[in-house]
């Protein structure tokens, strides 16, 4: 089962995400204790539809759709800017400072989402 | 106060005027005082003698006596940490030790405020007070009724309040408390107006203080000698009323860690939500997942996990090097020469790696092998085999240049910033011990979250220093400035860091990192650092030229797979990667040439055997990676078929590699 919608091109991430903290269960479990919360997303495609995601850190440590139970914050973003997040191309807070991400919930769980994001990023190695 | 305002615009009401006022009464007062140094020289001498010697015994006094405090409360709040259920207990069972202990401290610090006040007391009688702030009285009034006392700036750390002020910040919170009331003092002393009046004055008020003085540090010895005593017993005391109460509370929590029977249950109870929810789904690789589920820790021991998850802050456990089962090279006479070539000819790295397994086999003492092979797996994209065998070169010889610079990248790569940054600084300390002494390393002991960017500052300026050795541009050493790359590259500073790479590069000084037969590793390195700092298709030029140099290149094949994922161009990615599985996997054509002529064996004999002999040292993160490839493909069929150890010609069809 995919997490992917094909209408929305940076949602391949949430399947990426899925299978990191799947991958491992110390991955999972260093996930779930740097994160202790439900992440929803609400992406926001070219052609003005929205679709909601999220990351529970909290019990599972799994991904899923929709927004899922009582999400601890809920970042609103377009497909592209979210896109470029989890590719590390566009840094979190730069994007909430210009708008283009919006926060709704306890914005200081926000910032614990970005070692996670980093997890589904592959770095180089020198 | 504003300088524009109507009344106080005036020349009395305007501070700027007073301040100007000021500050030429502040000069006299200097010039006075650096001219006249040599009749003054009681003054100086009293000063420093005089308040600071029995401040500084008190303050030595006081170190020593917070020092024990300290580790006492330390173990607390890991506790606390530890594990959200058994953290309650220990914090409602602890409540009451550290009750006892905080009113016996407040007693000791009672005491200890009256012994503060003694000394000022006696220091100043009454009747000396009173001619004092006579005397002092026109100087210091008008520098307090200016808006800017530098004055008194400027004379408190002479007063001995330095010593005072460390002393607070010692102590904590408590004790913090009396700085005000050391303070006005201070403001007393400071504007040092007597020097401004004639000397006589000065003389006459200086010598009852000089007696009182004396008599201070009488007293001072005497009292203070006792109350520590006190102090430490009633510490000594604490100390082991403490541990005995502890000792029950953390064999349970042992106990209770090792059964983890409150965490089973609800983590059962989880995993059951979890079961209906996945039977839900109606998932494809339910069952799969299942086992493996099963098969890992869910429930079991919570101390390992934390000693895991704390692996990246604290230094890494480094288990024993593992070695292949079969190994081809065993009977060879030379297996360490073997290597050598094959690592200078491009060969593949998986053989080389074996030819040097089989050298520390037949010689454990053997370094060069050691570090050879750690090189080996590193490049070879094995990180946990280079370490090990990096690690056990450096137990052989802990100065040896190339494997610590080695294995700080390692470090860097797993992710062990400041276990990185310290092989860093001991690798300097043998380079440069000019720059820095092999006594004055950071100690593992002081690593701390926190600690990590001073960490970073230190020996990162310590590099700098070092390069700054160098007579100019072109000659610098440039495994300093591989050195400096590396430590950029874990700050993220990545543009320093590709500086650094490049002038490595360029360097026309010779040095081990840019021999012609590492200087793949450093193009590579450049990639990484452009891939990292997201400008990949720079990097991909510089993985090329790695590649060129080195076609067995693992890591760079890697990098370069991971590099096509970020620029989008995923078919290339999963091609590079399985390419770099392939080398893996089959040890190369012409290593299995080689192979068969050492084996001397028919063909397809050796075929198989040297399929056994490298699985040992596998490397997931080419497999995670691929199934990554893949997911991202939309092909979850390819990503569940990417196990561990799958053979990488099963995608041959739809992949070109």
């Amino acid at each position: 089962m995919s997490l992917k919608n094909d209408k929305f091109p940076a949602s391949a991430a949430f399947d990426v995400i899925n299978e990191a903290l799947n991958s491992s269960e110390a991955d999972r479990k260093d996930a779930i204790k740097q994160g202790n919360a439900v992440f929803a997303f609400t992406l926001k495609n070219s052609a003005g539809e929205t679709e909601s995601w999220h990351i529970d850190l909290k019990i599972k440590g799994a991904v899923g759709k929709g927004l899922g139970e009582k999400p601890n914050v809920t970042l609103t973003l377009s497909d592209d800017d979210f896109g470029k997040l989890v590719t590390g191309n566009a840094n979190a807070q730069r994007l909430f400072m210009s708008g283009k991400l919006k926060i709704k919930g306890d914005i200081m769980k926000a910032t614990k989402l970005d070692p996670i994001l980093k997890k589904a990023q592959t770095k180089a190695k020198l | 106060m504003s300088f524009m305002g109507g009344a106080e615009c005036s020349t009395a009401g305007n501070p700027l005027s007073q301040f100007t006022k000021h500050v030429q009464d502040d000069k006299s007062l200097q010039r006075d005082r650096l001219v006249n140094r040599g009749p003054n020289g009681t003054l100086g001498g009293f000063r420093s003698a005089g308040s600071s010697a029995p401040q500084d015994e008190m303050m030595n006094g006081f170190l020593h006596q917070t020092a024990p405090l300290m580790p006492e409360q330390a173990p607390l709040p890991m506790g606390l940490h530890m594990d959200p259920n058994q953290g309650v207990h220990l914090r409602a069972k602890s409540t009451s030790p550290p009750a006892a202990w905080a009113s016996d401290f407040q007693g000791t610090q009672a005491a200890m405020e009256a012994a503060f006040n003694a000394p000022p007391g006696a220091q100043f009688s009454p009747d000396d007070f009173a001619r004092f702030q006579q005397i002092n009285n026109p100087a210091a009034s008008s520098s307090r009724s200016s808006p800017m006392p530098t004055q008194q700036q400027q004379q408190r750390p002479m007063m001995g309040m330095g010593g005072m002020m460390g002393m607070n910040m010692g102590m904590g919170m408590n004790y913090g408390v009396q700085r005000p009331m050391y303070q006005p003092m201070s403001g007393m002393y400071s504007p040092q107006a007597h020097m401004a009046q004639p000397e006589q004055q000065q003389q006459q008020h200086h010598e009852p203080e000089g007696k009182g003085k004396g008599k201070v540090v009488e007293l001072d010895d005497s009292q203070w000698e006792e109350q520590f005593a006190q102090i430490e017993l009633q510490d000594k005391k604490l100390q082991e009323d403490e541990s005995l109460a502890m000792e029950p509370e953390l064999n349970k929590m042992d106990e209770k860690l090792l059964h983890s029977e409150t965490g089973y249950g609800d983590l059962e109870s989880i995993w059951r939500g979890i079961q209906a929810e996945r039977e839900s789904m109606n998932d494809l690789d339910v069952e799969d997942d299942f086992a493996k589920f099963d098969s890992s820790n869910f429930g079991g021991d919570g101390l390992g996990d934390w000693d895991r998850l704390n692996g990246r802050i604290a230094d890494p456990i480094v288990e024993n090097y593992l070695f292949e089962d079969e190994n081809l090279f065993r009977g060879q006479p030379n297996p360490f020469d073997e290597g050598v070539k094959i690592m200078n000819e491009g060969g593949n790295l998986s053989l080389a790696a074996l030819a040097f397994e089989a050298a520390v086999q037949k010689d454990p003492e053997h370094v060069d092998a050691w570090v050879y092979l750690g090189q080996a797996q590193a490049q070879n994209e094995k990180e946990e085999a280079s370490i090990r065998a990096l690690e056990h070169a450096l137990k052989l010889d802990p100065s040896n240049l190339a494997a610590l610079m080695s294995v700080a990248i390692s470090y860097t790569n797993e992710g062990y910033d400041s276990t990185a940054y310290r092989t860093l600084e001991r690798w300097l300390s043998v380079k440069y011990p000019q720059v820095i002494a092999p006594k004055d390393l950071s100690s593992a002991a002081e690593m701390g979250f926190t600690d990590r960017a001073q960490l970073h500052e230190k020996v990162t300026n310590l590099f700098l220093s070092a390069a700054r050795l160098a007579p100019d541009g072109d000659h610098m050493d440039p495994d300093v400035q591989v050195g400096l790359g590396v430590l950029f590259y874990g700050a993220e500073d990545y543009d320093k860091a590709v500086d650094c790479f490049q002038s490595a590069l360029q360097s026309s000084e010779l040095g081990t990192s840019n021999q012609s037969s590492q200087i793949h590793l450093l193009w590579n390195r450049l990639g990484a650092t452009l891939a990292n700092s997201g400008r990949s298709e720079e990097a991909i030029a510089a993985y090329e030229k790695a590649l060129s140099i080195h076609p067995n290149f693992v890591r760079a094949r890697y990098n370069l797979g991971v590099s096509c994922i970020n620029i989008g161009c995923y078919a290339e990615a999963a091609g590079h990667l399985l390419s770099a599985l392939d080398m893996h996997k089959s040890v190369e054509k012409s290593g299995r040439e080689k192979a068969r002529e050492i084996l001397g064996d028919s063909a397809g004999d050796a075929d198989a055997r040297i399929e056994a002999m490298t699985t040992q040292n596998r490397s997931t993160t080419l497999y995670d990676t691929l199934r990554r490839v893949f997911v991202l493909m939309g092909r979850r069929d390819l990503s569940e078929k990417v196990l561990t150890g799958v053979d990488p010609d099963m995608f041959r069809g739809e992949f070109d590699f």
